[in-house]
């Protein structure tokens, strides 16, 4: 049938994430205050009209299961259809403990899904991608340009680390893809692309066949020539979390309004996981400034450039100044914290002082103590 | 499917007290709190007690009640049993609006028999409180009783305004006088129920037979079976519980939400509060912002000034506007410049700059002063004073009391 399927990658563990991807998938870290980064690939899926989504997991997965659930949040949770959980089975091969070398690989291990699959064409994404793109027009301009396989890529060429870069000609032709540069050039790769069921299935049989796993080497670059492969340029804001500092950055410029409307797009909303927490509260002498507070937060100290996300509490007389605090964090009274990352239920007893920089920002793990 | 007990939430006053507040909507459809309707809290009091088969009895402008409830989900109410809209409805001998309380549960026995309970929970959908209903049902159980009232010690003073039980020394109710002038009791009726099903059934019937009657469970049902020397005990409840019917009880309960020393805990995650929750991102606040001993939710962006107020989802607050002791409904929008004191803004309000809503009882002649209330939707103009103690309606126009 008529239509675009979701192929959502939730496997790749970022080791450069530190202690943020210690406990879960890089795709269910949390963002922006409320979300976790799947939110994003979801909900640009749902707003576009996709019913089905298949999620490749592998590996630490069982905070974005918690999440994602039955994909009912994002109403993906149908009778026909709907979100399907795709575990990967590693099986015994001969290079050891990697047990998936690239997304052909991943593929052609859920091919019997691959084929039951009902729509004509199909979207990959990875999980961990925070923008809100249209991919809606995306997929209407795949249809018009008659392009084989189309890549979404953003307008600028900044360096990520492990980042794949896109030169393309005037009509949008891709004719160079570059990875492992020094130097970026090109167009960042977003790691979303276009292209029918049935390419993506001949594509599959072709890489396992010739022993051949990665998409951008074996497919993207080995046939750019041969195929008719156009870049889509989104200039919005893309989020792909590479480091911590980047993590950081990223978090920060959630505080510019002009980043949240174009983020938060009334008419895409991005959908998360409901929260049963009461309303924030400020207290009499509390103070809270150029922040972004998520609800159940209990601010009685002062809180200045941060985000925290639902049920942080911050005692009288605490202070907490360019911070991310997740979920539950406590700080105590006459603690000062600058340039942190506080996971999930970290507490931080009175009179400490902790302070990262801008350009380390200190990472807390998971329910530490200080 | 049987069930041992079965609630029935009567959800269809029409709240005229609060006035333009309720011209499209019913009582308990009414926001409250920030995040929540007032019908979050007995459909979660239901949902934390073990009780998971509720009818929602509706009748006046029900819509936005009826899709606030859906499927019942955020109340985990979607499963076995789960919540029911039961509006009043054509047999085939013809049928009639809700005369009553009492006549809105004898329309619908037909429901509560698919659940042949033992025992049926009446609730009433416009208080703010948290009540464990599974204790209430032990005492009822324990006491042998046919009907066990919730009651709750109110000051002598105010004691004339409710239903007040005289009780002797095991609780049990020995008499019920409505709204006394000389109240034999402090101990006032909390109109939350629990009938032996049996019995409540009988009484029902008898009571429709009676034209003379108002159908209504204080009124008529009570006294009636007290009368015939049934069995009825009390269940004494301490702890916070408000009557919302009010502008100023509604905007009390909402200022002591603010403060935990008001009994009213709505953070305590041993007893939640479930809402169905509007989509948005977390709140902001500006650099500008100053925001003191108020809450906040989803959505807000705030720029200017809140003091002692409580901000629903979506809220806006421009630079330099100020916004203190009021309750803002969600989607309001306080346009720069603009000041609200004592108010309760209605959903999607809009107040143009520099605009002036409400006024502080002491800049105000104390005769002439009262909360100020905007109904749903009403658009104020760029700089119009609008009096303490006014009400406009949707289209901006004062309506009186």
């Amino acid at each position: 049938m008529n239509g675009l399927h979701g192929i959502v990658f939730a496997y790749k563990n970022r080791s450069d994430l530190r202690e943020l991807t210690q406990v879960r998938a890089a795709a269910s870290i949390p963002f922006g205050g409320r979300h976790r980064a799947i939110d994003f690939v979801l909900s640009t899926l749902v707003n576009a009209g996709v019913t089905d989504v298949g999620l490749v997991l592998y590996g630490q997965y069982q905070s974005l299961l918690d999440h994602v659930g039955t994909g009912k949040d994002w109403n993906l949770s149908r009778k026909r259809g709907g979100l399907r959980l795709l575990p990967l089975f590693s099986d015994e091969r001969e290079w050891g403990t990697v047990p998936f070398r690239g997304k052909m690989e991943v593929l052609g291990s859920v091919r019997s899904y691959l084929q039951q699959i009902r729509q004509d064409d199909v979207v990959l994404m990875d999980g961990d991608l925070v923008a809100n793109l249209p991919l809606k027009e995306i997929y209407e301009a795949h249809q018009a340009s008659g392009a084989d396989i189309t890549v979404v890529c953003g307008s600028d060429s900044t360096a990520a680390p492990d980042g794949t870069y896109i030169q393309a000609d005037e009509e949008g032709r891709v004719r160079e893809v570059l990875f492992r540069l020094h130097a970026p050039r090109g167009r960042r790769c977003m790691e979303v692309f276009l292209l029918s069921k049935e390419l993506l299935l001949e594509l599959v049989d072709e890489c396992a066949a010739h022993d051949q796993f990665s998409f951008r080497r074996d497919v993207l670059q080995a046939r750019k020539d041969q195929m008719n492969i156009r870049t889509y340029l989104w200039g919005g804001y893309v989020a792909q979390f590479r480091s911590v500092v980047g993590y950081y950055e990223r978090s920060m410029q959630l505080l510019c309004p002009a980043v949240r409307r174009e983020l938060f797009h009334p008419d895409r909303p991005i959908r998360a996981k409901g929260e049963d927490k009461s309303s924030t509260y400020i207290g009499a002498d509390g103070v809270c400034i150029n922040s972004l507070v998520a609800e159940g937060c209990n601010i009685e100290g002062r809180v200045e450039n941060s985000v925290l996300f639902p049920g942080v509490t911050v005692a009288a007389g605490a202070e907490v100044r360019n911070c991310i605090l997740f979920k539950e964090t406590s700080v105590g009274s006459g603690t000062l914290l600058s340039h942190i990352i506080a996971d999930k239920r970290v507490r931080v007893n009175p009179n400490r002082t902790l302070m990262g920089h801008a350009a380390y920002p200190v990472v807390l793990a998971k329910e530490s103590v200080i | 499917m049987k069930k041992e007990c079965v609630a029935m939430l009567l959800a269809g006053g029409q709240g005229s007290r609060l006035y333009v507040l309720t011209s499209d909507m019913a009582k308990p459809a009414v926001p409250f709190g920030g995040k929540y309707r007032i019908i979050d809290f007995p459909l979660s009091n239901c949902a934390n007690s073990g009780i998971d088969t509720v009818g929602v009895l509706t009748q006046y402008r029900p819509l936005e009640l009826n899709s606030y409830i859906g499927s019942g989900l955020p109340w985990d109410l979607d499963g076995d049993g789960g919540v029911h809209i039961l509006p009043p409805y054509m047999g085939s001998a013809g049928g009639t609006w809700y005369k009553g309380t009492a006549n809105a549960i004898y329309q619908n026995m037909g429901f509560i028999d698919l659940y042949s309970p033992e025992y049926v929970l009446i609730l009433s959908g416009d208080h703010i409180y948290k009540m464990d209903y599974s204790r209430m049902l032990r005492r009822h159980k324990e006491s042998g009783a046919a009907c066990t009232i919730s009651v709750m010690e109110v000051p002598w003073d105010e004691a004339p305004r409710f239903g007040i039980m005289a009780v002797d020394e095991e609780d049990l109710v020995t008499e019920f006088e409505e709204k006394p002038l000389h109240p034999k009791s402090n101990l006032a009726s909390m109109g939350i129920y629990v009938f032996t099903w049996k019995k409540l059934r009988e009484y029902l019937t008898e009571d429709e037979r009676n034209p003379s009657s108002e159908n209504d469970f204080g009124k008529n049902v009570i006294p009636a079976m007290l009368e015939a020397g049934e069995r009825m005990a009390a269940y004494r409840f301490s702890g916070y519980w408000k009557d919302v019917g009010t502008l100023v009880s509604l905007w009390d309960a909402n200022m002591d939400m603010l403060s935990l020393d008001s009994g009213l805990d709505l953070r305590d995650e041993a007893w939640p509060i479930y809402a169905r929750s509007v989509n948005g991102p977390p709140a902001y606040f500006s650099g500008t912002c100053r925001v003191s001993h108020s809450a906040v939710n989803r959505g807000d962006e705030i720029e200017g000034t809140v003091e002692n107020s409580v901000l629903s989802p979506n809220v806006v607050v421009g630079a330099g506007a100020r916004v203190s002791y009021s309750v803002l409904l969600p989607g309001v929008t306080v346009e720069p410049g603009a000041v609200v004191e004592y108010a309760i803004l209605g959903e999607k309000c809009r107040l143009g700059t520099g605009c002036h809503v409400g006024g502080a009882p002491d800049q105000t002649a104390p005769e002439s002063w009262g909360l100020t209330a905007l109904a749903p939707g009403c658009c104020v103009e760029a700089g119009r004073q609008v009096a303490p103690g006014t009400m406009l309606n949707r289209n901006g126009e004062e309506v009186a009391r």
